[in-house]
């Protein structure tokens, strides 16, 4: 600024010196001094003239350019308020909801892990999918084996999600808290350094039991250690056992996983000491795979390279150990496609508000462009003014652009409030649960930057077509006919082309937005298939608080039967998982007698739970044949099982499954007989397809963590204290947890979630609506002033006012037909999608029925209202003031 | 000034300006109005400036690098500006007078077939 400003100083002095020094001429040559100034000055010219040409002279900087557009274009849009605005408002809710949702699906798939250089990072094991949610694990062994061998990486890491029974100290009661078993390698290759203390070092997870340190995650060391300077160095247990604290991690260090978050971290090495089943080797057990395993390659190295590398070891380890390794297919797996794999819901729902988002803000853009387009006409004798004086057409378009981007920026900042909005709103997403599982669904500084790129984007998308056609102007007959040029056809055509669009776009939003809306009440008035209501359920571990395993089966048979005892319980049964809760479900695999697998296939996993006797009745869930599971289904005797309708029509189609038999998980294991078959529920989520399922009795299958559900003939909350009661008769140390009434936690995962989506999508679909009709009211509007004159005329030589009214709103009913034509066979594509995304039944003509007329009937209004103002010309009025 | 002489005095081509102050700068530095005096003085005022060409060309050729500009103090102790030839700008006239020479003579023939001296048909 000092530099410009300087700059016409000293050309005005320069000039100035010219007239003085030619005055002194003149006088010379004996002018009279009054005549002998004016006689320079006319020499030199017009000063202004010569100072305009010298600074074009100097060229222009982009900047300067730029900020002379800025401050041009800010003129403008303030010069027309109603413009402006319906234009700023149309991109804040397009923008913002393009925020919100990428907030969303940031939550949900996108964000990198929070470690040094993310993209390096990528997941790697054998697959293991169970109903369709992939997942990659490895044993320990698996994991030694890989860092041995493999060349492609720059250190490979194995972890594990555990849960712990936590204490401060040994008299302080346990409360279980999730933590994560680490390689020692972890910190280091992952890149995180610790904010106070250090990271493991390597020594320490290569023996077994040995090494009792943990490192804080920075969560726990604020809430339960006040953010204790002097933490280092500070004993605590963990299922028992005196653990060292030396290092509490960084804030931004949240866990290898989205939502689930680690309390602590304690090197795997620890793990064995943990285990009750002494069974289990974690640490030795070829097939024992429950360790996710995530290298950074090394640079230069691509995910393909590194697949290959393995498939050779996975190979040789098949040859080394046909026993566990046979048939097993190996994957590395960039995060990205991790997580894609890893939820396809999640995936599919993220995709889906995305596609809607940005179907508003294609809405909003286009109302833009058409506003933009509306006013070329009435610009084009602006734009023929600075063509006639010299600027060049790149010039103009320049200028129009940054009035489009002025728009966009301020359609951005408004649209981050909306955005806020949107945020706030979708973190009701949140479960309610007592680990550290969180969604953090954040306008953070990824969202602004996507934000901002797709205000410019829109910028260039809705500015550039009006940009063009504001400055192909016809110099001569612009200036010399002001303002009533008749629109040419490719104008008119382009104006149309964008109701059209715009009408069809807010029907298939509408359409889907109702679909999804439809598709999730009825699913939800079916009910998920068992009770959901007059149910209450509590989880408990016995092995955090260092139960062997007949204290543990010692420990669940007395809570049962105590808590049949309690007055209000009507029953009471325990199951591995509670229905909907897929965290604990266990994933196992079905090998049928006779059935040949495919050979592509490798034996596919499925979900299961071990439940026990009581568990159908309680849960009013329906056995289709044959019989639930009872008391005598003991460890001793012969091996049952019950499976739902969905496994059995998969395996024995058309034919009874009871007395069916089938090995569980491996070809040596033996045999197992089917003795029920259970009506098909949910399972996982309310709208999801039909899902196979198995359910093992508990006596057969025993597991040290359970959920109690019991189902209460009054108030089921009241029953919470009582049976804490009853565990706390039993072992005043045992940590309950996920304590609540069964219908807070439906409502949640039934209700709350898919209410949120379908509000999101109404809203969308809303906004949508509305921006469609600002937009095709404004056009209507704007073609009938633009027709003023011919209805003056058409009105002057005897038109009546019918005939006018009628003339304007067949123009804008017949683009809107032709809009709602296209929607509608877009939309009929869009429920074919939909269908093959969520479970609905066939065709929902209702929703056709419902949405098409109503937007015909919103549509028809938004042109009748400007047609009624055009037929309402005072023909006199109009011809006069031509 | 008498519309006589306006009638006399010529409007320079398009482009030769520049050539004239390069060329004029080539005795030495001079502020604006001093370049314009000499081309017109030096042409005995034939050749005029056209209004306002000046200062526009002598900031392109600052633009260009052909000449320098830098405060000074002239004769009479007034703050101006002087405007310098530079090494480029040298180059460029000796380039620019060569061109200006077989152009020159080229249009020359055309016009005049004979060698009749030039100048007589200026003077009455």
């Amino acid at each position: 600024m000092k530099f410009w400003r300087r700059r016409e100083e000293s050309l005005e002095n320069e000039l100035q010196d010219y007239v003085d020094r030619e005055t002194r001429l003149n006088i010379e040559a004996g002018m009279p001094p009054e005549e002998a100034r004016f006689a320079a000055q006319r020499k030199l010219g017009s000063a202004s003239l010569v100072k305009e040409d010298t600074r074009e002279a100097w060229g222009w900087s982009w900047a300067e350019r730029l900020w002379q557009d800025l401050r041009y274009g800010s003129r403008m849009l303030l010069k027309n308020p109603g413009f402006t605005l319906i234009a700023v408002i149309s991109l804040a809710i397009g923008i913002g909801a393009n925020s919100a949702m990428f907030s969303l699906a940031d939550a949900l798939i996108l964000r990198p892990l929070p470690v040094s250089h993310p993209s390096e990072v990528v997941t790697l094991g054998f697959n293991a999918s169970v109903s369709g949610f992939g997942s990659i694990v490895a044993s320990y062994r698996d994991y030694l084996d890989f860092r041995n061998a493999a060349k492609s990486f720059d250190g490979l890491v194995a972890f594990t999600n555990y849960s712990f029974g936590f204490s401060k100290g040994p008299d302080t009661v346990s409360q279980m808290k999730m933590g994560m078993l680490v390689t020692g390698n972890f910190f280091r290759v992952l890149g995180v350094e610790p904010e106070r203390g250090r990271a493991f070092r390597d020594d320490e997870d290569q023996v077994p039991g040995r090494d009792a340190v943990v490192i804080l995650g920075h969560d726990l060391w604020e809430k339960d250690f006040g953010a204790d300077p002097s933490i280092l160095g500070r004993k605590v247990r963990l299922s028992g056992i005196e653990f060292t604290v030396i290092g509490v991690a960084p804030a931004r260090f949240t866990g290898m996983d989205l939502y689930f978050r680690p309390s602590f971290f304690v090197p795997v090495a620890m793990w064995p000491r943990f285990v009750t089943n002494p069974k289990d080797r974690p640490l030795e057990v070829r097939d024992y795979r429950a360790l996710s395993v995530k290298g950074r390659l090394k640079p230069g190295v691509t995910v393909a390279q590194a697949q290959a590398e393995l498939v050779g070891i996975a190979k040789a380890l098949e040859r080394a150990y046909p026993d566990t390794n046979k048939n097993r297919s190996v994957a590395v797996r960039t995060e990205f496609q991790k997580r894609l794999e890893g939820s396809p819901p999640d995936a599919e729902i993220a995709a889906m508000l995305i596609l809607l988002a940005m179907a508003v803000l294609l809405v909003a853009c286009a109302n833009v462009a058409g506003l933009l387009l509306s006013r070329a006409p009435v610009r084009a004798r602006e734009m023929a003014l600075r063509l006639a004086i010299g600027a060049g057409r790149p010039r103009l378009i320049r200028q129009l652009l940054t009035e489009s981007l002025l728009l966009a920026i301020a359609g951005g900042l408004l649209g981050l409030a909306v955005g806020y909005a949107g945020v706030d709103f979708l973190s009701r997403l949140q479960p309610p649960t007592d680990s550290p599982i969180q969604m953090s669904i954040q306008l953070d500084q990824r969202a602004l930057l996507f934000s901002l790129t797709v205000s410019l984007l829109s910028a260039i998308f809705f500015g550039l077509a009006p940009a063009l056609q504001t400055t192909r102007t016809d110099v001569i007959s612009a200036l010399r006919t002001a303002g009533a040029e008749t629109p040419h056809r490719r104008r008119l055509l382009g104006r149309n082309a964008l109701v059209v669009g715009q009408v069809a776009l807010s029907l298939v939003l509408l359409m889907v937005s109702t679909f999804i809306y439809r598709g999730f009440q009825q699913t939800l008035g079916a009910g998920p298939g068992f009770r959901t209501d007059h149910l209450v359920m509590m989880t408990f571990d016995p092995s955090l608080v260092r139960y062997t395993e007949a204290q543990t089966q010692q420990f669940f048979r007395q809570v049962v039967e105590r808590a049949r005892s309690v007055p209000g319980v009507k029953s009471a049964t325990l199951a591995s998982a509670a229905p909907m809760e897929p965290n604990n479900m266990s994933s196992m695999s079905v090998l049928p007698e006779g059935y040949q697998i495919p050979k592509d296939q490798q034996n596919a996993a499925l979900f299961g739970s071990m439940v026990d006797e009581n568990f159908f009745d309680t849960m009013e869930m329906r056995i289709m044949r044959g019989r639930g599971f009872r008391t005598a289904d003991t460890a001793g005797a012969p091996l049952v099982a019950v499976v739902n309708e969905q496994l059995a029509k998969r395996y024995w189609p058309g034919r009874d499954p009871i007395g069916k038999r089938f090995h569980l998980d491996s070809a040596d294991a033996p045999w197992v007989e089917i003795v029920g078959v259970a009506k098909t529920t949910k399972y996982l989520w309310i709208a999801e397809a039909p899902v196979e399922f198995l359910y093992l009795p508990l006596a057969q299958h025993p597991r040290s963590r359970m959920t109690l559900l019991a189902q209460s003939s009054g108030d089921a909350a009241s029953l919470a204290e009582p049976l804490r009661q009853v565990v706390r008769e039993l072992d005043a140390n045992q940590p309950v947890y996920e304590v609540r009434t069964f219908d807070d936690f439906y409502r949640y995962k039934a209700v709350g979630q898919p209410n949120v989506i379908i509000r999101t999508v109404g809203a969308m679909g809303l906004m949508g609506l509305v921006l469609a009709m600002v937009g095709l009211y404004g056009l209507v509007a704007y073609a009938a002033t633009r027709r003023s004159r011919e209805i003056g005329i058409r009105m002057a030589i005897g038109a009546a006012r019918g005939t006018v009214l009628r003339m304007v709103l067949k123009q804008g009913l017949v683009l809107a037909l032709i809009g709602i034509g296209i929607g509608l066979a877009a939309s009929i594509g869009a429920e074919r999608l939909l269908n093959a995304i969520f479970e609905s039944a066939g065709k929902d003509f209702i929703t056709y029925l419902l949405v098409a007329p109503a937007l015909l009937a919103i549509t028809a209004l938004a042109v009748y209202i400007p047609a009624r103002r055009a037929s309402r010309i005072d023909p006199m009025r109009v011809l006069r003031y031509e | 000034m008498s519309t006589q002489d306006e009638r006399d005095k010529l409007e320079l081509l398009q482009g030769t300006l520049d050539m004239l102050i390069l060329r004029t700068l080539l005795f030495g530095p001079a502020h604006g109005h001093a370049i314009a005096h000499a081309i017109e003085r030096g042409s005995d005022d034939v050749l005029q400036i056209e209004h306002g060409s000046l200062y526009p060309a002598l900031h392109r050729l600052v633009k260009q690098r052909f000449i320098a500009a830098k405060d000074g103090l002239s004769e009479n102790n007034r703050k101006a500006k002087f405007y310098s030839l530079t090494a480029k700008g040298r180059q460029h006239l000796t380039a620019e007078n060569s061109k200006w020479d077989r152009l020159a003579q080229a249009i020359a023939r055309i016009m005049r077939p004979s060698t009749e001296p030039t100048g007589e048909e200026v003077q009455p």
